[in-house]
């Protein structure tokens, strides 16, 4: 069931994150530390959300005020990161399934955690991902 | 039961100062120790508002959190201070002292926290684009938050609560408080250059991105504009002829947020939302707690003797009201302690003849306790708000960083109190 899904490490350059997020058209990153095991799953939507700076989450009308030039400057934040500043403060728990967990566990997990993707190990070893589209694939697949 | 209410009533307030649990809890929880144990009924916790919740004040809060919910959608607000930043034209003096004009302006009408969680997204944008370090813009404005509030019955929560039990009314507070504030804000941008020096050097090729804002962006619905623009005028004027009308200001506010409600076509979320039931549930506990307190005779006893202390002198009473309002309210959240000390002000007033200076106690406390509310980080809660809002956007403001700077304005603005109550209240009366 698991694919093989790019992994970037948590001190990694934010920047070629975003690249390889955008390049492939991925809903999410898996994130590993530095002894490549698991660390987190940092979604599409977080990267929007660590670009967007707080005030204009704050008060959404801020953001017609800004012209189409000084949005364009928005991805200078990427320059100088880490995937790891992009991550929130407060790390949602990391949605990891085993290998041959069943489609209903996958799916029970993505449920609960609102997450895109779900990391697939074995023992430590990362062997890819699963995505919601994945997963929905799957399951009205024609038996 | 006297020992019981201030056993419970101190519990209370040191959790309530220390926040070891919710304030809302340790307020509802004192209340229900004090109903459980018989210190207090119903009678007195609901219907009397003496001893129990003050519903004038529930209310009036209640009906301006719901024309600040309408209002707010309209983003005049952004429209005024991205239109005044452009107007300073990018030095950055200039604009926190515009920013801080309207912050204090606003204050004056809307709650603090409201006006504060209003500015402090349009500061972040223009430091952002300016280039600049936004804690110095954010710490004077949240200070003009809580100077400005004082002008008026509804600025800020301390003043609703002496207004509701003085008996002084929306103009009485124009004519005492506005022209002290307006002394008070000359004053304090005067000292800004000082207190944040070092804070206002900008690269000339940001300050175009200023420039570049388009205010008018901010304003998506301009008949929602002029809804508001006319009822608002329409609750000012109630406010100001509220004592030849014989409505309460609860009224005049309930009134204007159902008519506001009724013309907006607003769904009921959008204006809900900024209702904050936890704290007008929180007023409802203290008022019980407090209540209790009067009940029993110990807030009666704590007024005689600040009048044995200071002998029926109006003056060394004022004073005093005025330097321990400033000290605690820094130290406890101002909106507490004004309940508490209402009535002992209430029984103190009894005690000075000269109707003037009897009223010049209700002011120093309003005084103390809204420009106090500056000293400390925590000493109100627009100041808690803006430190919240300063961590999200990734510059922290630390407790002493604030602190430094609060002390420095509450010393100043109550300094400047003190000639203002002297002359006008004694010499000149």
């Amino acid at each position: 069931m698991a694919e093989e899904f790019p992994v970037v490490g948590i001190d990694s350059n934010a920047l070629e994150a975003v690249k390889l997020l955008a390049a492939g058209h991925l809903p999410g990153l898996i994130v590993a530390d530095q002894r490549g095991r698991p660390y987190a799953v940092l979604p599409a939507s977080q990267v929007v959300r660590f670009l967007v700076p707080s005030y204009v989450q704050d008060d959404p009308s801020l953001a017609r005020v800004i012209d189409e030039s000084l949005a364009d400057r928005v991805a200078d934040k990427l320059s100088g990161a880490t995937v790891r500043k992009m991550l929130p403060a407060e790390l949602p728990e990391l949605p990891v399934v085993n290998h041959d967990d069943t489609i209903l566990e996958i799916a029970a997990i993505m449920a609960r955690l609102r997450c895109p993707l779900v990391v697939v190990t074995k023992g430590s070893q990362i062997l890819g991902a699963i995505t919601a589209s994945r997963l929905l694939e799957l399951a009205v697949a024609p038996r | 039961m006297t020992v019981v209410a201030v056993a419970v009533f101190v519990i209370a307030y040191v959790l309530i100062a220390t926040e070891r649990v919710h304030k809302l809890l340790a307020a509802l929880g004192g209340a229900a120790v004090l109903l459980a144990l018989g210190v207090t009924d119903s009678e007195h916790a609901f219907y009397s508002p003496d001893t129990g919740i003050d519903w004038d004040v529930i209310f009036l809060l209640f009906g301006m959190m719901v024309i600040v919910g309408v209002l707010r959608r309209t983003g005049v607000f952004e429209f005024i201070a991205i239109w005044a930043a452009k107007r300073a034209k990018g030095s950055p003096l200039r604009v926190m002292i515009l920013l801080t004009l309207i912050t204090a302006i606003a204050s004056a009408f809307l709650d603090n926290v409201t006006t504060v969680l209003l500015i402090a997204p349009v500061t972040l944008l223009v430091c952002d684009r300016l280039g600049v370090d936004p804690v110095p813009f954010l710490i004077a404005e949240v200070m003009a938050s809580n100077i400005g509030g004082a002008a008026t019955l509804i600025g800020d929560p301390p003043n609703i609560i002496i207004a509701s039990r003085s008996g002084l009314t929306f103009n009485d507070f124009l004519l005492h408080m506005a022209p002290l504030v307006v002394i008070e804000l000359i004053v304090f941008c005067l000292v800004l250059p000082r207190l944040f020096k070092g804070s206002f050097a900008v690269d000339p090729a940001r300050v175009e991105d200023v420039l570049r804002l388009n205010e008018r962006e901010a304003i998506e619905d301009r008949s929602l504009l002029i809804k508001c623009g006319v009822v608002l005028a329409a609750v000012f004027v109630g406010f100001v002829g509220h004592a030849a009308l014989h409505i309460e200001p609860s009224i005049v506010a309930l009134l204007g947020a159902g008519l506001l409600v009724l013309i907006s076509g607003m769904p009921t979320k959008n204006y809900m939302t900024s209702v904050e039931w936890q704290t007008l549930l929180f007023f409802a506990g203290l008022f019980v707690m407090v209540g209790a307190l009067v009940k029993t005779g110990v807030i009666g006893d704590l007024a005689d003797k600040v009048a044995d202390v200071t002998e029926g002198h109006a003056l060394a009473a004022v004073m005093l009201v005025l330097f321990v309002s400033a000290v605690l309210s820094g130290i406890v959240d101002n909106i507490p302690y004004v309940a508490t000390m209402s009535p002992v002000v209430l029984e103190l007033s009894r005690s000075i003849p000269d109707p003037g200076q009897a009223d010049a106690l209700w002011w120093a406390l309003a005084i103390g306790a809204d420009f106090g509310g500056n000293a400390t980080a925590v000493g109100a809660s627009a100041n808690v708000v803006v430190i919240g809002l300063a961590l999200r956007a990734g510059t922290p403001i630390s407790f002493w960083a604030f602190t430094r700077k609060g002390i420095v304005i509450t010393a100043i603005t109550i300094v400047v109190a003190v000639p203002y109550l002297w002359l006008r209240y004694f010499v000149l009366s």
